[in-house]
């Protein structure tokens, strides 16, 4: 892969750019702004993609520091997820999970995630969600390998408390989550 | 401790030798701590790929699907002829831009999506920033230009919105190359038969930078870029429109002055940040012919000959 082939592959990119860009921004014209200039940067760029990078890894590295420099610009980074759009936090009812309970808890692992620090959120969202290795997230990131790590490490925690505590009190969160299909 | 529970998760994750897991099980053994942590490590062990996969996300909008197809076009289209629009950036390679947005990123949300695409229906911007573009919308076949609004002169607002995302780094680096800006104004004095000629701006303190043949709604566009001596790039952009001459008209679309006339059936915006240089004042000049020209006049090519 070189950059050569970077306007061959965006379109194909596209769908994974734009639901990481929809989930660090958590709006959808945002995401579609910072979508468009990350393909901008990417495109002016293509020519420092070296062969052997995944263009993917690389894109998300151009859409994370796009959306980092757009929130130093806006001088807010403190952006909490009560301001998010609450329609992409919910999850829909999969046909093939099994049981109403199964959709509980995709719920309250998007949200578990999405209520965790900046840092590891967008951790979680590229090694857990997006697949990518920890060396790929530190090179997105540009962050040391073991930042990666330890922000995982953290983030794993929390969520794992989370977790412990519901699998104590199943019955009573079942029935506090949302409703997943409404 | 951090170091521990990144090698813990690593245990859980089941990355870990027969022998470090053999280790860690007798620290397990003696340590509630280490035991609790590990019990939250495993808790964390859940399906968040599939979790994230339901997630109820908004589908790539087609605005979206359509500006980068067309971005990438336009891309593999600049690079068959490299030389004279390779932005020459110098940066490591997995180094993220660096050079802080100035602006909102909601600047030119349909940037492209309006621009150099054909059938796309063109957003709401009036004919308040044009008096006299589309005033007789059933004159001529380019009232297909507006398919929503047959008064709105939407390449203006594209080109606007386009060059709103030019900063001074976009076209500072650019080389300018004589031979391949003479070719490509050939191109579109004869392939697209518009009748354009790049002004020597320099008076203005405007360094020409480079020419691009866009389309807009599959009919050309041409983008001249100058730099000035401070501030973002300013562009003259041209497209056809078999319309009466209008004087010179000043207008704003988005954070862009724009300038705007028409002359030989040809219409003209120049484009640029409200602040530095006078674009009523240089858009007179180049209207009235008032300037060289560096490129498009039967061959003579000012740079070339330097």
């Amino acid at each position: 892969m070189t950059g050569s082939d970077l306007p061959s592959q965006l379109p194909e990119l596209l769908p994974r750019l734009w639901s990481f860009a929809l989930r660090i921004s958590g709006d959808r014209h945002d995401a579609e702004d910072l979508v468009q200039r990350a393909c901008l940067r990417g495109l002016e760029r293509a020519h420092q993609l070296q062969p052997g990078t995944s263009t993917l890894s690389w894109m998300f590295a151009i859409v994370h520091s796009t959306w980092i420099d757009e929130l130093r610009a806006r001088s807010r980074r403190n952006r909490s997820s009560t301001e998010w759009d609450d329609g992409m936090l919910e999850t829909v009812a999969d046909p093939a999970a099994r049981t109403p309970e199964e959709n509980a808890i995709n719920n309250q692992i998007v949200n578990a995630v999405g209520q965790l620090p900046e840092a590891q959120r967008v951790v979680m969202l590229l090694v857990a969600v997006e697949g990518l290795s920890y060396s790929e997230a530190a090179e997105v990131l540009e962050v040391p390998i073991g930042t990666v790590m330890s922000r995982l490490s953290r983030a794993r925690q929390t969520i794992g408390t989370l977790f412990g505590v519901r699998d104590n009190q199943k019955t009573k969160v079942a029935v506090a989550s949302k409703d997943p299909v409404s | 401790m951090k170091m521990d529970s990144v090698l813990l998760m690593a245990y859980v994750d089941g990355e870990l030798s027969a022998e470090e897991c053999q280790e860690i099980e007798k620290e397990i053994a003696v340590s509630p701590d280490t035991a609790e942590l590990v019990a939250q490590l495993r808790a964390s062990q859940l399906p968040y790929a599939q979790a994230f996969a339901q997630q109820k996300l908004p589908p790539v909008p087609d605005s979206l699907t359509e500006a980068v197809a067309a971005m990438a076009r336009a891309h593999a289209q600049r690079t068959t002829t490299p030389g004279a629009n390779d932005a020459a950036v110098t940066r490591d390679a997995f180094t993220a831009p660096s050079a802080p947005i100035r602006s909102r990123l909601r600047i030119a949300p349909q940037w492209l999506a309006v621009a150099f695409v054909a059938g796309v229906v063109c957003y709401g911007i009036g004919t308040r920033f044009l008096p006299g573009f589309g005033a007789t919308p059933n004159s001529s076949p380019t009232a297909t230009l507006a398919a929503a609004n047959p008064e709105e002169p939407g390449w203006v607002a594209a080109a606007a919105g386009y060059q709103q995302l030019y900063s001074r780094e976009t076209v500072a680096q650019v080389p300018v190359n004589a031979e391949l800006t003479a070719q490509t104004v050939d191109e579109i004095q004869h392939q697209d038969g518009l009748n354009v000629r790049i002004p020597d701006l320099s008076q203005a303190g405007l360094t020409f930078k480079r020419v691009q043949r866009l389309r807009f709604k599959d009919k050309p566009l041409v983008q001249i870029v100058y730099l000035p001596q401070q501030g973002a790039p300013i562009a003259l952009c041209v497209m056809k429109e078999g319309k009466p001459d209008t004087t010179i008209a000043e207008r704003r679309v988005e954070s862009m002055n724009v300038v705007t006339w028409r002359h030989a059936d040809l219409s003209y915006a120049l484009i640029g940040k409200p602040e530095g240089t006078d674009l009523p004042a240089l858009a007179k000049r180049i209207s009235d012919n008032d300037v060289q020209t560096l490129f498009g006049d039967a061959g003579i090519s000012m740079l070339a000959a330097n």
